[in-house]
């Protein structure tokens, strides 16, 4: 018989079931859903990265130098991208490339949820392919640098790669600074990870900050432009212009050839990227003959007008012979500098201490950085003998057997110009001035007033520049080679300030390997300075100090 | 007394079918279509290309289904248990069809399809039916043997057995323990002595709890079940994925449309999780009333088949008992594999989940216990008054 109480239990299982499952029902959703929800959200949101826009890079008059604009990258899901060939040739079409080609490439990626399509479209462009509303076909914000001044300071703004990050100059050493904070964006991602909604931004992307520096970009500008055009009538294999401003001890301009267009580095050639005012050493040679003077004015030993004879022209100097191009006979310490006799110095340099020599070339910069914060800057090089013979003596005093960059031998000649104070190069607009005394005022006068002969009746006279009275040092420097120095590969360059009585620039010519008949650091680099300080100094209405001279 | 009870004695020609019986029917099959609908939207459009393609199939099948269950309404009941015999051996020959490589077409490691071209036949579901009408008409038959000897209670049991046994071997745990459930209850209900029906119940009892710790895979899903979070990157991650659709939809859901669970973070969302998404987009108010109406739809089943007996058509009453008993331990399971009370396991949601086999069969079950209720109330109508003890 079919019993009542039978069918009754089993209702009643069933409305123990209904309540059993409800309670569960009201467990998960209630009791349980703060956990559920977390673990579900750990699932599905994801943070996501809002580019931020990188800082400008300007020169002391606000002009600038490198600055970002919005662009588009275009990328593509290929999982998501139609099939047929049909409705992915429009994508090609308008993103102008072979569409049997970006069929294939799209063919081979489709068991990838990403590639790039295009990279730093114009958003008006990108806007149009986007706009055909192709599933799969995705536009993310990012930002692409310009720099207008090109070629001009690439080897100081450096750039920055497709991702934004500086790779070198000051984009590289102050890479931080301008590249500010990605922002982040919560989004909700299905489980291939394709975004579904934006949710909330998180955090605002920060915009990077602004970095200003001391260069002129004017300055840099003509600098260029003289050193393009000498490097090129010398058919030089590279040349360096560095200007520094001597009050504050900012770098004006600094330029290189050969430089390269930060803007197309499609071929880039990467000799061409280094900085050579920074990374590249050379032997100072006779430049750093003011400063063995130095030692020798402060050593209490010789004044200004003793008079070292020459003659006959050379002097023996343990198994090594000093020559001078011809006997100069007595010459006193400006005529040594002027006319810049290795016998003069040599054997001044051989009554010296020489440790004292080598503590003031340390003193005025030698052997260490300069700390303007360039990427791949070289220190040089400083020899710490424990005991010196005496053709090193004589030849360090002559500037051989040390190394110094460009920018190291213009900060050595600022001394000079600001009275004996070493000031630190920058390269930043701002900051506090750090000056030390490295000898007194009176010793950088005479050393001025030297240098001074230099042009008058010296080696640099083609560094002399109408209107304004210049002191300076010409070099010529042989290189080295597999078998020591030689003959054929010369280094010419000058370095020297303006105007004489309250020096404003410093500057430095380097031309390396001019391969015409003239080599010397004063037919060549000299005439280079003479073009670049005199369209500076008027550029920057610094009042002559010889108007006498201008006729 | 009840509304649904009391809509048994109202005359045929004022109602034609069971209201109650109806009303939840087509209140499944609507929110089922709306939430495959929602739930496979994404799954459509990405494996598709169409974000309607299975929202469309499902539609044809309802539609099938209705054509189905309005059949089972117009077919007397008598007709059903002349064709017993011919069913049971329909069963068997479907069963083992589908084992035969060629014909059965073998899908995640299971055969359990016979390829019809347009359609795959799912021959389980259509075993279902027919497993409870041969145990119906069984009953009858040997009414007395079954009250007094155990070979009576035995037989029946083992051509149940080969069901399942056959079942096992697509493999299909989940229909085979929902046949056996449903015919053992159908026997439980027909009055057999507990003398009898006990030890066959720990029997049961025994070879399920053999059956699940002896297969490596399921031993698995056991202790995945058990606690899903430690296994959630392996066997627990479609019950973790499921218990955080549960979790986000709080009182009242994310809204239609809204659920995350669904963008193929939780696999089977459209089919044997539907409910899971249901409780994300409706909460607790929506998933509750499910759960609510499923109870309604199997109680008024079980009371239809109480009138039944009392009118002594037992034919009519078994039916009745073995179709509340398919979707309500196939409804059961399903809801405890969603709300994680149960082991998962592939059964879908009678009259809901997308699947054209089981959403046919269901509506054959609907139609058939419409049947029984129109036929019991017409006999009611014409009998003498006096003759009613209910």
């Amino acid at each position: 018989m079919i019993s009542t109480l039978r069918i009754g239990l089993v209702m009643a299982l069933f409305v123990v079931l209904l309540l059993a499952m409800n309670a569960r029902l009201f467990y998960l959703n209630i009791i349980d859903g703060d956990f559920l929800q977390d673990q579900g959200d750990a699932r599905t949101i994801r943070m996501e990265r809002i580019n931020a826009h990188r800082g400008m890079i300007r020169d002391r008059r606000g002009k600038p130098l490198a600055v970002s604009s919005p662009v588009v990258s275009l990328w593509a899901n290929p999982q998501e991208l139609p099939l047929s060939s049909e409705q992915l040739a429009p994508i090609a079409i308008s993103l102008g490339i072979d569409s049997a080609e970006f069929v294939a490439r799209v063919n081979a990626a489709r068991d990838r949820p990403f590639i790039y399509l295009r990279r730093h479209m114009r958003p008006k462009e990108a806007r149009t392919v986007l706009d055909m509303n192709t599933p799969g076909l995705y536009g993310e914000r990012e930002y692409h640098r310009y720099y207008p001044s090109g070629e001009v300071a690439a080897h100081l703004v450096g750039f920055t790669n497709i991702d934004d990050h500086g790779q070198e100059g000051v984009e590289l050493s102050f890479d931080d600074w301008l590249a500010g904070t990605p922002g982040k964006k919560k989004v909700l991602k299905n489980l291939y990870g394709e975004i579904i909604r934006d949710l909330v931004p998180v955090s605002d992307a920060v915009a990077g900050k602004h970095l200003d520096l001391s260069i002129d970009i004017r300055l840099q500008y003509l600098a260029y432009r003289e050193l393009k055009s000498a490097v090129s009538h010398y058919k030089a294999k590279s040349g360096t212009v560095v200007v520094l401003d001597v009050e504050t001890g900012r770098i004006l301009a600094m330029v290189n050839q050969p430089s390269y267009n930060p803007n197309n580095r499609t071929r880039l050639d990467l000799a061409s990227v280094r900085n050579r005012a920074v990374t590249d050493v050379f032997e100072p040679g006779s430049t750093v003959k003011p400063f063995t003077v130095a030692v020798a004015l402060m050593s209490g030993l010789y004044q200004a007008d003793s008079v070292i004879d020459t003659s006959p022209g050379f002097i023996k100097v343990g198994s090594k012979t000093i020559r001078d191009p011809s006997n100069r006979g007595e010459l006193d310490l400006g005529g040594i500098i002027a006319r810049s006799s290795q016998v003069g110095i040599s054997k001044l340099a051989l009554t010296l201490d020489e440790f004292e020599v080598a503590a003031m070339f340390q003193k005025v910069g030698y052997g260490q950085s300069t700390g303007v914060g360039l990427p791949g800057e070289s220190n040089g090089y400083l020899p710490n003998y424990r005991r010196w013979n005496d053709i090193d003596r004589a030849a360090f005093a002559y500037g051989y057997g040390l190394t110094v960059t460009p920018l190291q031998l213009a900060a050595s000649y600022l001394t000079i110009a600001s009275g004996g104070l070493r000031r630190d190069v920058g390269l930043l607009n701002e900051g506090n001035l750090k000056e030390t005394r490295v000898y007194s005022k009176s010793v950088a006068d005479e050393l001025k007033s030297m240098l001074a002969r230099v042009i008058s009746e010296g080696t640099g006279g083609k560094a002399s520049i109408t209107a304004y009275r210049v002191a300076g040092k010409t070099g010529t420097v042989r290189k080295i080679g597999e078998n020591g120095y030689l003959d054929t590969e010369h280094l010419a360059f000058f370095a020297g300030m303006t105007p004489l009585k309250n020096p404003k620039l410093v500057g430095v010519v380097l031309i390396n390997e001019p391969k015409t008949k003239a080599y010397g650091g004063g037919s060549i680099a000299a005439p280079v300075f003479s073009r670049v300080m005199g369209s500076a100094l008027r550029l920057l209405n610094v009042p002559p100090d010889d108007p006498g001279g201008a006729a | 007394m009840t509304m649904a009870a009391r809509s048994v004695f109202v005359p045929p020609t004022r109602c034609p079918v069971d209201p109650v019986v109806m009303g939840s029917a087509l209140f499944l099959l609507l929110a089922g279509l709306i939430m495959v609908a929602s739930a496979s939207i994404e799954v459509s459009a990405r494996t598709y290309g169409n974000p309607h393609y299975l929202l469309m199939r499902h539609a044809t099948y309802l539609a099938a289904g209705l054509g189905v269950g309005g059949l089972a309404l117009l077919t007397p009941l008598s007709v059903w248990q002349k064709l017993e015999y011919p069913l049971l051996g329909l069963s068997f020959v479907l069963l083992i069809a589908v084992l035969i490589p060629g014909i059965g077409k073998e899908v995640n490691g299971a055969s359990r399809w016979i390829s019809l071209g347009f359609f795959r036949l799912q021959g389980s579901e259509f075993v279902k039916l027919f497993s409870i009408l041969y145990i119906a008409g069984y009953l009858v038959r040997r009414k007395e043997e079954v009250q007094l000897r155990f070979s009576g209670f035995f037989k029946p049991l083992a051509v149940v057995a080969a069901m399942a046994l056959l079942l096992l071997i697509q493999p299909d745990f989940g229909a085979s323990v929902v046949i056996v459930a449903a015919v053992l209850g159908v026997i439980f209900l027909s009055g057999i002595p507990m003398r009898f029906f006990l030890p066959v119940i720990a029997v049961c009892a025994t070879l399920v709890g053999l059956l699940v710790t002896l297969q490596p895979y399921r031993l698995a899903r056991l202790t995945a079940f058990t606690d899903p979070w430690q296994h959630q990157f392996s066997g627990g991650y479609q019950l973790t994925q499921a218990l955080i659709a549960f979790g986000r939809g709080e009182w009242f859901g994310l809204g239609l449309g809204n659920s995350i669970q669904k963008l193929f973070f939780l696999p089977e969302a459209h089919t044997d999780f539907l409910f899971s998404i249901l409780a994300e987009e409706m909460g607790v108010v929506g998933a509750g009333l499910v759960i609510l109406v499923f109870t309604c739809l199997v109680i008024r089943a079980l009371m239809i088949g109480r009138t039944a007996a009392k009118q002594g058509e037992d034919f009519h009453a078994y039916t009745a008992f073995g179709i509340a008993l398919l979707i309500g331990v196939q409804a059961s399971i399903n809801l405890g594999v969603n709300l994680g009370l149960l082991p998962t396991k592939g059964l879908t949601l009678p009259l809901m989940s997308y699947g054209g086999n089981s959403l046919i069969i269901s509506c054959a079950l609907v139609g058939m216990l419409l049947r029984i209720e129109y036929e019991c109330r017409h006999k009611m109508a014409v009998l003498p008054r006096g003759r009613n003890r209910g």
